[in-house]
């Protein structure tokens, strides 16, 4: 009896103990980053940007979840946004959120995100045009690039010394090696589209209005015309399963040359897992490349540690560290701010093939959302 | 006397009691079944019902006015696909039929007890596989210079530059009935194992051979089971998205692949509920021939 009862005291003890003195631990505040894309994003910040952020600010847990690829996966996050703003939910349930350039647009336009640039000091350090202009839509001080990425056409040299230099150029290249060049054609993945978005700028008339705009429906016409030389071509191309596809089409050595985007290209070439030889190329009038951005909900539970994630994550070293270094994307802050940080080799490393000259003359943006929209369809009704 | 007036009182008072209970009782007994079946309905018609009836009105109605045009979109845009589709699911099911009925067959009249058991153990295993690992490993496979194509180039069949990719609508069919046979073939092989061994007999000391017994009696002894198979078969293979997705490269392609791209690539949800409604009723046809069939039967039994 003296032992049950001596038990139950110690126990009652041992609880009030663990009770109080998990009282007296810090609380942990738990910081919601919802991101799009490929699982190399949730890597990202799970295993670089969250830990290093929670040293710095004790008490502060990274939660990240990814929404998936491609505009669908920035698409789940608008739905999810605007789902908590319908339903009039004082308190949103994501603090950053990480989204393709095309839903950034419509997340400024239909008001569920909260202007922040200025109030975070690495906002400055930002000057590209993306920064202020989302495929048309005006999102200046909504948006913070965390990178940007470009899409080129990777080839295999030992097969094709002298690739073509132009769209031009690698129409009359296919027509005399068919089935040598491979794409994920528009529903597989964002290489294929934006290899399909250069054919239009290199074969309608439209030139800048793609950017700039306004849309104008007779336009259509134009782009049909221009994806009529594309379903030729499709005959003599190898279509691939998705970005990876055409990688892995590459490397099985079915296709000499295919779109691919330069940062998933890098990591395969880094990870080992392509032909070494294998280069890169930028053709005229040049291929589309896009950021991915940082954005804050207008109804984040903590705005304030959402805004110092954001500088933490666009602060010049942990640009130079992650973005460049570990995972081969450009920078998504200017470039000049991220090189003192970096080795001359490892910042070569991302221009050996496309250098900044070709960046400049052919890094293209996507078009504004309508266009965007009408090639596509356009490429479905004319040349799919 | 006095105690008279008292005791129906009493009585009464009693009866006046135990009735409330009996209509309770009788109350409780009537509605048992609907509070029974209350989860399943409520289930059926949140997750089933309001779904369908939703998407049936997002394909049909645009800011509440009556529309043809997602389905006049749907049609031309993706009517190859639509027809595609319904072919690949046709071939995959022909091929899935004849694949259950042979390993069943085997299973049931086969004389060699080696083969039978690993016939037995082996036939199952697509089943624990998803559809999207069953995708990934058909990639590889199919690719132009995948697996199959080292082993058709190794057996000197044809030369590496003659080797197809089958990543198209054939890879999907092959996915299909890699993935789906074992499930037909588990009913139909439980079905042929539960008939009177006395109709195999009786046709063995006839002389029948047993193929003949295969397709004459055991077939049409299961042929019930084989339609239910191939009716859920159906549905699941017309539903399946990652292995089009994955298998598929370029155009045509199946319309679940479509309906993922109407909304990811233009959040269109009115064609991509067009697409569906189209796919609800090619299913429906199906379900419709299945009941036609069972209360045909269940009319002569």
């Amino acid at each position: 009896m003296t032992i049950t009862r001596r038990t139950l005291l110690a126990t009652a003890a041992l609880s009030a103990a663990m009770l109080f003195g998990a009282r007296e631990l810090p609380a942990q505040t738990v910081l919601n980053v919802v991101t799009a894309g490929d699982q190399n994003m949730v890597d990202y910040v799970n295993e670089f940007l969250g830990p290093r952020f929670e040293a710095e600010n004790p008490g502060v847990r990274v939660q990240a979840a990814g929404t998936g690829p491609g505009d669908a996966g920035s698409r789940k996050i608008y739905e999810k946004l605007k789902a908590q703003a319908d339903s009039g939910a004082e308190v949103w349930d994501v603090d950053v959120a990480v989204v393709h350039q095309k839903m950034a647009g419509q997340l400024v336009q239909e008001g569920l995100l909260a202007a922040y640039r200025d109030e975070v000091e690495t906002g400055r350090l930002a000057t590209r045009d993306t920064v202020r202009n989302a495929l048309g839509v005006n999102v200046e001080g909504y948006v913070m690039p965390m990178f940007h990425s470009q899409i080129a056409i990777a080839y295999n040299p030992d097969v094709v010394p002298n690739p073509p230099k132009s769209y031009a150029e690698l129409a009359e290249w296919v027509k005399e090696n068919p089935r040598a060049f491979g794409y994920n054609g528009i529903k597989g993945g964002m290489s294929g589209v934006g290899f399909v978005m250069g054919w239009v700028y290199a074969f309608s008339p439209l030139g800048d209005k793609l950017f700039t705009g306004p849309f104008d429906e007779a336009d259509v016409k134009l782009i049909e015309d221009a994806l009529a030389g594309l379903k030729d071509f499709n005959q003599n191309v190898t279509f691939t399963p998705g970005n990876a596809g055409t990688l892995d089409a590459l490397n099985r050595g079915e296709i000499f040359m295919g779109p691919v985007w330069v940062d998933m290209f890098y990591t395969w070439m880094a990870d080992g897992r392509m032909n070494p030889n294998t280069r890169l190329t930028l053709i005229a009038p040049g291929l589309p490349g896009q950021p991915m951005y940082y954005v804050l909900p207008k109804k984040a539970a903590q705005p304030e540690l959402a805004k110092k994630f954001i500088a933490f994550a666009t602060s010049p070293a942990i640009q130079a560290e992650g973005i460049v270094k570990r995972f081969n994307w450009y920078p998504g802050i200017d470039a000049e701010h991220v090189k003192p940080y970096l080795s001359e080799a490892d910042w070569n490393k991302l221009f050996v093939d496309v250098t900044p000259e070709d960046l400049k003359a052919y890094g293209k943006p996507f078009p504004i959302t309508p266009y965007f929209n009408a090639i596509l369809e356009a490429y479905e009704r004319v040349a799919g | 006397m006095s105690a008279w007036p008292a005791e129906p009182a009493h009585g009464a008072a009693r009866r006046v009691e135990a009735a409330p209970g009996l209509r309770l009782a009788a109350l409780g007994e009537r509605l048992l079944p609907l509070v029974l079946v209350a989860p399943a309905l409520a289930t059926v018609l949140l997750f089933f019902v309001y779904p369908l009836s939703y998407s049936i009105y997002d394909a049909v109605f645009e800011d509440g006015r009556w529309t043809w045009a997602n389905f006049e979109k749907a049609l031309a845009l993706y009517g190859p696909d639509i027809l595609l589709t319904l072919a690949t699911v046709l071939l995959s099911l022909a091929l899935i039929a004849v694949l259950a009925v042979a390993i069943g067959g085997y299973l049931t009249l086969g004389e060699h007890p080696g083969a039978v058991a690993l016939l037995r153990w082996l036939y199952r295993w697509p089943l624990f596989i998803p559809f999207i690992v069953t995708a990934q490993m058909m990639r590889t496979f199919l690719a132009k210079n995948g697996m199959l194509n080292h082993a058709l180039i190794g057996l000197g069949l044809y030369t590496p530059l003659e080797a197809p990719s089958l990543l198209d609508w054939r890879g999907v069919v092959v996915a299909f009935v890699w993935k789906q046979t074992p499930f037909v073939t588990l009913l139909v092989a439980g079905a042929m194992a539960s008939l009177d061994r006395g109709y195999v007999e009786a046709a063995r000391n006839l002389g029948a051979g047993r193929l003949r017994i295969l397709v004459e009696i055991l077939v049409p002894l299961v042929r019930q089971t084989l339609f239910v198979g191939l009716v859920l078969s159906f549905v699941i293979m017309l539903s399946v998205l990652s292995v089009p997705m994955m298998i598929v490269a370029g155009q045509p392609t199946l319309i679940t692949v479509d309906m993922a791209f109407r909304i990811t690539a233009y959040g269109d949800y009115g064609v991509a509920n067009a697409l569906g409604t189209i796919s609800y009723l090619m299913t429906g046809v199906v379900a419709w021939l299945y009941l036609r069939y069972a209360v045909a039967r269940a009319g002569r039994s």
